[in-house]
């Protein structure tokens, strides 16, 4: 079974941009629209990683990132937040909450891919 | 793992003395482009099984050199003398290692370091002249580049629930160089205070490596507000190599204080010195120690390496033999020539033990077998989602080959259903207040001539009504159709059967189990379930030992011989043949009831009866079934050999065997008699 990665970002270009290169990478991907949207795809099981932006309407991925530390199924999950040079400071938020890393935007694909493996194998 | 460990060496030795021949033709005739070819691909295999048997540090090490060779192979590069002589002196010290993989022996691990460094220029290269200067230079190569660090790293508590996992940063530390990892529990309390969630353990790790120590420490950059880090260089050469080092420092136990890094740095300092003195000894001892360990494990392996098919050819060669002394034998008998007789008892004794001899030849342990189950299990589990405990008994169990090979195919199959459809899911199988973990036992043990093979599961069983409703619904069976319990359950082995209500990947379409009954059959064995609700499943296949040769009762209908396989005999009666009752096709014997089948009736013989018939019981599945047959000639080993393309339409009889006149004997097949029997029977009675 391939392993599966939720991936949370508003941006339909960035989840399509993603989502192609994880599955390209041989991993099984489901995509959610905001972290409203990311929490209720929890339901689904064998998630293995979350990728999450952190500016995001109805609910942003700090917040994400607290529910999913509270959830019974998830709360070892890794998750890796999209942050931008200029959020420092909500990366380390981020970070307090319980995320497991991040990834800088702009990033390549590949080396995404390379901090993936290195998380979850 | 061990055996097959023993078989990975035994293999590689053998390369590397072909990969040797290779060389030595490479060295008189350096363009001979097939040798060329030959040493790449030798040394391809050699990797690929070094790798499959977790030997990491020669399969790191081959795929360096094999790199040079194929820059050979594609011309890119002149096969030099240089390269040669590095190519045999790996190869000696691949032979030495191939016992020594982690490279616990300091002397091999720098033998191994300095080859390392040398292939590497051999391949970054660009012409033949600098190899001289950087061999001579080899030495502070090595001590430039490689560094030894130290590296205290303990997590905070709470890192695990940020979703980090610390042993895959140790695990990457691993990729980056030679590393000493000494895990660290002194912070562990007592069991009861524990909270799983919590990390309690910190490591202290060495690592030689020529990654520079931001590397290092880029490792940890997720986790560097989760943890204490202290990463410093202790040495500018390897020290995992020095097994003194080792010895002193990297003491394994879980509550040892961390290390202080100023008794470090004293001893370092100490053993640069030491090691200036002794360099010049040192390289003298070195190679005598080599050949010793050569020579102590070359003795130790006993056995060698024969392909199969010249084993298939021994077989055939004494089955023949054992027919050609059936005719002596024949002859002798009748002769009535003492000398003969006593020369043809010696060669059938001879005749026997050599049978006996090469048939444990071609027999192999089934734990070959089981090892591959394990890891099947162990990835099918985990896709499911279920935790399963597996074990396996018996493996030491032999079996022939060739049904070993055409076996693994049907247990993997009954494998992945119990895996997929017999063990429930954990919240299910709590609910019925059974251990998460489900349990599946493989188990293969003798009984008679036969080996069983045993697969169980503690699932959830079988459900009879369910099989039986699914049947009517395929059409397989009519609605009102009266059948036992056991007769629905042979019901999984129809065609075209499947009760898992979500077809997944893993255990397909329901095309299975037909197909495994199939495949059992054609090794002239059976396979029977039993199955309880919530209690599990159990399927167990009865195979013979061996298939070319059975000992078998020699008997004659009409004119015509037959072989009933001894393994199915139970008893033989001898009647008289106006008692047989053959109105209701039962018989009695010492009291009990047999059903009772005339094979004359079923063969269409003609020939006279005679008076006095014999029957013989025959054991089929669990009950007991007697056969009617005119004489019994004896006991009789029979070759097997296959009858002809033109017979594959019937299957009651699965082979024919030459007799010591040259007479022809069929094998029958007792089990197919009867039930090709039932079939018929039942069919007039429905249309009556």
């Amino acid at each position: 079974m391939k392993k599966r990665i939720l991936i949370i970002d508003d941006s339909e270009s960035i989840r399509e941009l993603l989502g192609n290169a994880l599955e390209n990478a041989g991993y099984d991907v489901i995509k959610a629209i905001d972290g409203k949207d990311g929490v209720s795809k929890l339901e689904e099981p064998n998630i293995f990683l979350i990728i999450s932006d952190l500016n995001m309407p109805q609910m942003d991925g700090i917040e994400v990132i607290k529910h999913l530390r509270k959830h019974p199924v998830y709360q070892f999950t890794p998750i890796i937040v999209l942050t931008t040079e200029s959020q420092e400071a909500k990366r380390m938020e981020a970070k307090e909450a319980g995320a497991t890393g991040w990834m800088t935007k702009p990033f390549n694909t590949d080396k995404l891919i390379t901090v993936i493996k290195k998380i979850i194998r | 793992m061990d055996n097959m460990k023993h078989i990975y060496i035994e293999e590689a030795k053998e390369l590397f003395e072909s990969l040797e021949k290779s060389l030595l033709v490479l060295e008189k005739f350096p363009n001979d482009k097939t040798a060329i070819s030959e040493v790449f691909r030798i040394m391809h295999t050699i990797k690929g099984s070094s790798g499959m048997f977790g030997y990491t540090n020669i399969t790191q090490f081959l795929h360096n050199l094999e790199t040079i060779y194929d820059l050979i192979r594609n011309e890119k590069r002149q096969l030099s003398k240089e390269i040669l002589d590095v190519t045999l002196q790996s190869l000696d010290h691949l032979k030495v290692i191939i016992h020594d993989d982690e490279l616990i022996f300091g002397n091999n691990k720098k033998k191994h370091n300095e080859l390392l460094i040398t292939i590497e220029f051999l391949i970054n290269e660009n012409g033949a002249e600098k190899t001289e200067s950087i061999i001579e230079n080899e030495e502070a190569v090595s001590s430039l580049e490689w560094s030894t660090y130290y590296i205290k790293f303990i997590p905070s508590v709470e890192i695990l629930k940020k979703g980090t996992n610390p042993l895959y940063l140790i695990d990457e530390l691993h990729s980056l160089g030679e590393c000493i990892a000494l895990p660290r529990m002194k912070e562990l309390c007592s069991l009861e205070l524990t909270d799983p969630s919590c990390c309690y353990t910190a490591w202290e790790v060495f690592i030689a490596s020529n990654s520079s120590i931001e590397t290092l420490k880029e490792v940890f950059v997720f986790v560097e507000n989760e943890c204490t880090l202290t990463v410093s260089e202790i040495a500018p050469f390897n020290l995992i190599a020095d097994k003194t080092f080792c010895n002193t420092f990297c003491s394994n136990t879980l509550e040892a204080d961390f290390i202080n890094t100023e008794d470090i740095n004293e001893w370092v300092d100490n053993q640069i010195q030491n090691e200036n003195k002794q360099s010049n000894s040192k390289a003298i001892t070195v190679p005598k120690h080599y050949t010793e360990i050569i020579n102590q494990k070359e003795k130790s392996i006993t056995s060698i390496r024969v392909s199969s098919d010249k084993l298939d050819e021994l077989m055939g060669i004494v089955s023949e033999l054992v027919t050609t002394q059936a005719g002596l034998k024949l002859l002798a008998e009748n002769t009535n020539n003492m000398h003969l007789d006593a020369f043809s008892e010696t060669i059938e004794k001879l005749t026997r033990r050599l049978r006996d001899v090469s048939f444990g030849m071609t027999l192999i342990p089934v734990n070959t077998m089981f090892g591959r189950f394990q890891r099947l299990v162990r990835d099918i589990s985990y896709d499911l989602n279920k935790e399963i405990d597996f074990v396996t008994e018996g493996g030491e169990t032999e079996l022939d080959k060739t049904i070993i090979e055409s076996l693994t195919d049907p247990l993997m199959h009954i494998l992945r259903n119990c895996l997929d459809h017999g063990i429930e899911n954990a919240e299910e199988r709590k609910k019925k207040g059974k251990s998460p973990k489900g349990k599946i036992t493989l188990k293969a043990y003798y009984s008679g001539a036969s080996v069983y093979i045993q697969v169980s599961d503690d699932g959830k069983g079988i459900d009879l009504d369910k099989i039986r409703s699914k049947a009517i619904e395929k059409g397989l069976i009519q609605h009102d159709s009266i059948m036992s319990d056991k007769e629905i359950l042979e019901l999984i082995y129809a065609p075209g059967f499947s009760t898992a209500e979500k077809i997944t990947g893993v255990s397909g379409r329901g095309v299975g189990m037909d197909v495994v009954k199939r495949n059992i059959s054609n090794l002239h064995g059976e396979i029977s379930t039993e199955t309880e609700i919530d209690q599990g499943s159990k399927f167990s296949i009865k195979l013979p030992l061996t298939l070319s040769i059975i000992d078998g009762l020699l008997v004659k209908i009409g004119n015509v011989f037959y072989i009933i396989p001894l393994s199915v005999v139970d008893k033989c009666y001898e009647v008289k043949r106006n008692e047989l009752d053959n109105f209701n096709k039962l018989i009695v014997f010492d009291g009990n009831q047999i059903p009772f089948l005339d094979l004359r009736v079923e063969f269409e013989v003609h020939e006279k009866e005679p008076l006095i018939q014999h029957v013989i019981v025959v054991n089929n599945e669990d009950r007991k079934v007697g056969l009617g047959i005119d004489s019994i000639v004896g006991e009789y080993q029979a070759v097997v050999k296959p009858l002809g393309k033109h017979y594959n339409g019937q299957d009651y009889i699965s082979g024919a065997t030459i007799l010591g006149d040259g007479t022809i004997a069929l094998v029958l097949d007792s089990n197919r008699i009867i039930k090709r029997y039932k079939i018929n029977h039942l069919r007039t009675e429905e249309l009556v």
